[in-house]
């Protein structure tokens, strides 16, 4: 069976394929001697860690976006809704009174509409309330959104270094500028605190973490608070 | 008596700022200051009479232990109720908090409720309502 590909091609090929795994095997041999040499293989690992924790971290701004959105959007139907109430009743207590004005009052329904407005105005006011605090996610977002950030720019700087280092000795179109400072090559930035903290993004399975104001509670009764 | 009371709020983040300041008010604390960091908080707490401090953890500059640690060092300003509120919800910054005199903790999200509860459960412990 031929595969209309002419002998002396196949050969080329051939030759070509096996040139370009020689040259992958070469290039990934220079990175895993530059990773190690440079001290660098225990940071991808360190990397590999965080990875999964900033994914869960940026689930995390969808999961509370979402919510604070859907927040909002129902106070806002139910703050709506007492205000349409309110706006119907008013015009119907509004007719009346221009129809029969000491009718309206001694039926009560001037009353019962003061006693609707009321009560419509505390609800309101409690949608109104729901909706400012849905806002703290920019707080518990803008957090987590940092670290991530942090982490991100913290990858950046490193793999930077780790190209200028390993880039070939002849003169480039565009040189790489190091934003970094002029130590040493070998020099790698360690960070004192872990790059992740703020709000703990999954609680579930953690006993350092408290899982809401309740547990809070009971930890400072239980140090005689 | 309360309602004269001053509250000084502290937090990096405006809106959080902007949230306590309304709760508290809603609440009946309608005297508030803020101050976006601890450095800014100290000044303000020094130059000014104030009765009750809430404050976030995880600020830029001087976070809210360095701030509560400032604040019982010093003898003019170490009777302050300090309150904080803050998404930090391990239970070693819990402890942490209490062990440095924090009149109370509160991890957000949290409710108008809850800080309404521990606001007036501190006063309440102060004699100040």
């Amino acid at each position: 069976m031929s595969t209309g590909i002419p002998l002396s091609s196949a050969a080329t090929t051939a030759d070509l394929s096996q040139d370009v795994h020689q040259r992958l095997g070469i290039l990934t041999r220079q990175l895993h001697d530059s990773l190690q040499g440079l001290g660098l293989a225990e940071k991808v690992k360190t990397w590999a860690g965080e990875l999964p924790d900033a994914k869960s971290r940026l689930t995390y701004i969808a999961r509370l976006t979402g919510e604070a959105a859907e927040k909002v959007l129902n106070n806002v139907d139910q703050a709506k809704a007492h205000h349409d109430h309110i706006a119907a009743e008013t015009r119907r207590i509004g007719e009346l009174i221009v129809k029969d004005p000491v009718s309206a009052v001694a039926k009560g329904h001037v009353m019962n509409f003061i006693h609707d407005v009321e009560d419509a105005t505390q609800q309101i006011d409690t949608n109104l309330t729901n909706i400012m605090m849905a806002q703290d996610f920019h707080d518990l977002t803008g957090q987590v959104i940092s670290k991530v950030v942090t982490l991100a720019a913290n990858i950046e700087a490193q793999l930077l270094q780790l190209l200028i280092i390993t880039a070939p000795a002849e003169p480039v179109s565009k040189p790489v500028e190091a934003s970094a400072s002029p130590a040493s090559p070998t020099t790698f930035v360690v960070h004192e605190h872990p790059v992740l903290q703020g709000p703990v993004v999954n609680p579930e399975g953690n006993p350092d973490v408290v899982k809401g104001q309740s547990e809070v509670d009971d930890l400072l009764a239980s140090l005689g608070f | 008596m309360a309602n004269d009371l001053k509250f000084l709020v502290v937090d990096d983040f405006s809106t959080m700022r902007r949230i306590v300041r309304n709760l508290l008010k809603e609440i009946g604390y309608p005297e508030a200051d803020e101050a976006e960091d601890g450095v800014v908080a100290l000044h303000k707490l020094r130059n000014a009479t104030f009765h009750f401090v809430v404050s976030d953890i995880n600020m830029p500059n001087m976070n809210g232990f360095e701030l509560l640690n400032e604040i019982k060092k010093d003898e003019k300003l170490k009777h302050l109720p300090v309150l904080m509120v803050t998404a930090e919800a391990r239970k070693e910054d819990i402890v942490r908090a209490a062990q440095q005199g924090a009149a109370g903790y509160i991890v957000k999200p949290f409710t108008k409720a809850t800080l309404e509860d521990k606001v007036n459960l501190i006063l309440t412990k102060l004699g100040l309502k």
